[in-house]
């Protein structure tokens, strides 16, 4: 049943051809080690991260009034909301990790050259969006660390010459850290960084699979 | 190709699937937990809650009384408003659900039936809640209701069968 299933998608789609060709059977550099595996993990935390954070998203509100009862709730009444929130923030924490380790084999392996140099470029862009994700994700259970760390965060800006004071207004939403900070810090977080994040990572795969991966040393 | 037992590649792909759909049942099963968790967990829960002063009912008519009473909803405090309609004659009372077993509007009372009437799909209902005509499957639900130191008090979940 199941296979009949898969076979008449086949006969549509072709894809168990091009999983062969592409997966199964494609072509990887000779001494190709784990160090090459950070990228993947990297993604995969991502798609943790995303699936953990549709799960939030079901119960997390983002308003002064209630951020951090609902926060509360997530945490101690709802079952398993203990165990998503905690593969949110250790996949956060590991993310950064990964990347780091990631662009330091690429960087030992001088993966970043001729013809790769886009493929850094976006890597490095995404390690950026990832920190934006970060510092935005930091605010939303608007408790003390979350306030005080964005007072920080938001202010350090304002030492940049000239556009520095703007920067920090238009992050906080004006002169004060409160509901329209709130907000919008939740509307980064959870809308427009990850629609960025994944125009970036698709550009970032394609040219792996046009270029393949860079032969080791 | 090796021909004694599994070759690399069906190994690789088993394991590969294997730890794949352990990371995936996981985080998807917590994920789906805690979503589908308030389905039965985030319930309403029955209490005694003081109706009114008896004096101020009419004995042997249908009062049509609000009660409202404090109710968690998940990460809130929030208020419940009830309406029911309570007839009491001597010692009998009579405590209905205003709520139309049809689905959920508030019934009205009808002065010229005695009865009761849906404002949503006319159904209708005799005066003791059972269903007459019209689209409801069932009488109405009958609360629980007692006479406390001259004060009614009504359970809001408990039911008379």
């Amino acid at each position: 049943m199941f296979a009949r299933i898969v076979d008449a998608l086949d006969n549509r789609f072709t894809f168990k051809e091009s999983f062969k060709k592409e997966v199964l059977d494609h072509p990887v550099p000779p001494r190709v080690n784990f160090t090459f595996c950070f990228g993947g993990i990297t993604f995969l935390l991502y798609a943790l991260l995303a699936v953990t954070g549709i799960s939030m998203l079901f119960f997390y509100v983002p308003s002064v009034d209630h951020a951090f009862s609902t926060v509360e709730y997530i945490t101690f009444d709802l079952p398993a909301g203990n165990l998503v929130r905690a593969i949110h923030h250790w996949s956060a924490n590991l993310m950064i990790v990964f990347i780091f380790v990631h662009m330091l084999r690429v960087y030992v392996y001088g993966a970043y050259k001729n013809p790769r140099e886009l493929n850094w470029i976006t890597g490095v862009l995404l390690f950026g969006i990832v920190l934006g994700f970060g510092f935005t994700g930091y605010l939303l259970p608007w408790d003390q660390k979350a306030y005080w760390a964005t007072k920080v965060g938001v202010l350090m800006p304002e030492s940049l010459p000239v556009v520095g004071g703007f920067v920090t207004k238009f992050l906080m939403g004006g002169d004060n850290i409160g509901a329209l900070t709130l907000s919008r810090f939740f509307a980064l977080h959870v809308a427009v960084l990850p629609i960025i994040t994944v125009v970036f990572l698709v550009g970032h795969f394609l040219m792996i699979r046009r270029l393949g991966i860079a032969r080791p040393l | 190709m090796s021909d004694q037992g599994v070759s690399r590649r069906k190994f690789l792909i088993a394991g590969i699937g294997a730890i794949s759909g352990a990371i995936a049942l996981g985080v998807g099963g917590a994920a789906v937990t805690s979503i589908g968790a308030p389905a039965i967990t985030n319930k309403r829960e029955g209490k005694w809650v003081e109706a009114c002063n008896c004096a101020d009912l009419k004995p042997g008519e249908f009062n049509q009384l609000s009660i409202t009473y404090d109710a968690k909803d998940a990460w809130l405090d929030g208020k419940i408003k009830q309406l029911v309609y309570v007839k009491v004659t001597g010692d009998d009372i009579l405590a209905l659900s205003a709520t139309c077993a049809h689905l959920g509007c508030n019934v009205n009372y009808d002065e010229q039936t005695g009865g009761f009437k849906c404002p949503c799909h006319s159904g209708a209902y005799d005066s003791t809640g059972k269903n007459i005509s019209g689209p409801p499957p069932r009488p109405r639900d009958r609360l629980v209701a007692k006479i406390e130191d001259g004060k009614l008090k009504i359970n809001t979940a408990a039911k008379e069968a």
